[in-house]
């Protein structure tokens, strides 16, 4: 095949196509993905942003690429310490132009489970928790999230606790980007070797679908940049992520 | 009685300066995740077998995990918590919470900070951006009051959380007690404002001077610092930033079961326990 996606490759690609020209853009803890994202979007457009990080940096120059999406490798070669409280106010007063928050549970109108499975007081699953999703996904002018397990359980119809509300921009899985669109997420596109019947099948929420078509494969230097931030693929296997998880056999 | 600490015997020996901390204390712990935490006092606190600790931190991981682990935490306040890189979920915490062994107090991050913003700033609340539309004000009882001046906004505030203690990990004190970290702060900072007193473990000594020459350095003066212990490799099995990474097959090692053999070869095998650490 002359161009493909990985699923790996397919979430982080489309992480980094949400990133914009001259944005202040913020990668924190637990984000391996969106960090790489941020590290390739760098590397890959001819447009330069604004990146800091939950480690403090401002556009680092890391010397090698970093398991830890907290690690202080994300702070070398930067020219000031952005710290931890800077870049929460940042968000609050309005100025954080994109933020990438992690999920568990994501529904129609992108609110967040990060808290628990179950009952909050009872849980069956006491999740990590949201960070900071409360606070900067309803102040953020655009948050993105992402999930490596595309299914029923993941995108939900109804969130079992709402840690954080305010609608993602944007949400990426192994199969689909979704964007919101007048206050719910619509399919943007999907990942070209699964079928539109296969991502309304998988999806717990109903959304719109009118403006989706497959998505346009990886670029040569998005290819390049990716390849260069992995280069022997341990992020990619000790992702593992897949299409289709063991349960979810192709239609 | 001074509101500062002024002494020349705040460099005292790890066990000492855990000795400090009554079963019951709330704790502030510095740092996130695996980064720069003070996790030889963290386990100082499992060998003098402490119990019943409020840990408040907004990003907790192997810190809450050991110590839920040991039994020795009655309640946490904290915004996020996990192993982070491949690890995944704090396993130890996961159960305590599962089973009601430990109380949470869940925050977004930022709540957290506002609820020490509040101690430092002496006022009894804080109010905090964001938190429109999430469950998390409800399950606290925190309120959302109307702006006062008119503008028909409305914010929610905070109540101040005052930690016993600040525990943090420095890179480097001098003799008196001031603190020095390199790389971020993290939490560091509004937690030492915070808290009732505060208790350092640092890399290193070094001389006046090089706090003096430059004192913008400085995170904490000294004489907010009750005392001081100096502990090599303090942030073990994480990382200190430049000293050293955080030692991956280490973490690996403890997770790799909650036998206690595996706790007690844990805490056996770390710096401060091989006599490495002292200087």
């Amino acid at each position: 095949m002359l161009n493909s996606w990985s699923p790996f490759s397919y979430i982080v690609t489309n992480l980094a196509r949400f990133i914009r020209p001259n944005e202040i853009t913020f990668s924190g803890v637990n984000s391996s993905m969106p960090m790489l994202a941020c590290l390739l979007a760098k590397r890959a457009y001819e447009w330069d942003y604004i990146y800091i990080n939950v480690a403090g940096g401002v556009d680092p120059e890391p010397t090698m690429i970093p398991l830890s999406s907290s690690d202080p490798m994300l702070a070398v070669k930067t020219a000031s310490i952005f710290d931890n409280e800077d870049f929460y106010d940042l968000c609050t007063r309005g100025r954080m132009d994109l933020t990438f928050l992690g999920a568990a549970q994501i529904d129609g109108e992108g609110s967040a489970n990060n808290s628990v499975i179950g009952d909050w007081h009872s849980p069956k699953v006491r999740l990590p928790g949201g960070g900071g999703g409360a606070v900067m996904l309803p102040t953020a002018k655009r948050a993105c999230t992402w999930r490596t397990e595309h299914s029923r359980r993941t995108l939900v119809d109804k969130l079992d606790f709402r840690t954080s509300w305010g609608g993602f921009h944007g949400v990426v899985t192994p199969i689909a980007v979704f964007q919101k669109r007048a206050d719910r997420l619509a399919l943007e596109s999907w990942h070209p070797e699964v079928t539109l019947e296969e991502v309304i099948e998988r999806t717990g929420f109903t959304f719109d679908a009118s403006h989706a078509k497959p998505t346009d494969y990886p670029t040569a230097s998005e290819k390049a940049a990716l390849q260069s931030l992995d280069p022997d693929g341990q992020f990619e296997r000790d992702a593992a992520v897949s299409i289709r998880m063991a349960a979810q056999a192709a239609p | 009685m001074s509101s500062g600490y002024k002494s020349d015997d705040k460099n005292i020996s790890l066990e000492a300066l855990v000795a400090n901390v009554p079963n019951g204390a709330s704790l502030a712990l510095g740092g996130s995740f695996l980064h720069r935490g003070p996790f030889s006092f963290v386990r100082e606190l499992i060998r003098q077998k402490k119990t019943n600790l409020e840990i408040i931190k907004q990003s907790p991981g192997y810190d809450i995990d050991i110590l839920c682990r040991a039994g020795a935490v009655k309640k946490v306040r904290a915004g996020i918590v996990a192993m982070e890189g491949n690890f995944g979920l704090a396993p130890s915490y996961r159960r305590a919470i599962e089973s009601k062994a430990v109380e949470l107090e869940e925050h977004a991050c930022a709540t957290l900070t506002a609820g020490l913003r509040a101690s430092a700033y002496g006022v009894p609340f804080q109010p905090c951006g964001g938190l429109q539309g999430s469950d998390i004000p409800g399950i606290n009882g925190w309120k959302s009051i109307e702006d006062p001046y008119n503008s028909g906004g409305s914010v929610w505030v905070i109540p101040a959380i005052t930690p016993d203690i600040a525990i943090i990990h420095a890179n480097e004190v001098d003799r008196h007690g001031n603190v020095r970290v390199y790389g971020t702060s993290h939490w560091d900072r509004i937690m030492s404002r915070s808290a009732k007193t505060v208790l350092v473990t640092a890399e290193k000594l070094v001389e006046d001077h090089i706090f003096t020459d430059q004192p913008e350095m400085t995170l904490i003066p000294y004489f907010m610092v009750q005392a001081y212990s100096i502990v090599q490799q303090g942030a073990w099995p994480g990382s200190c930033w430049p000293e050293y990474e955080i030692d991956y097959p280490a973490v690996e090692a403890y997770m790799q079961s909650t036998d206690p053999s595996v706790l007690d070869r844990h805490l056996t095998s770390a710096p401060e326990n091989l006599g490495v650490a002292h200087a």
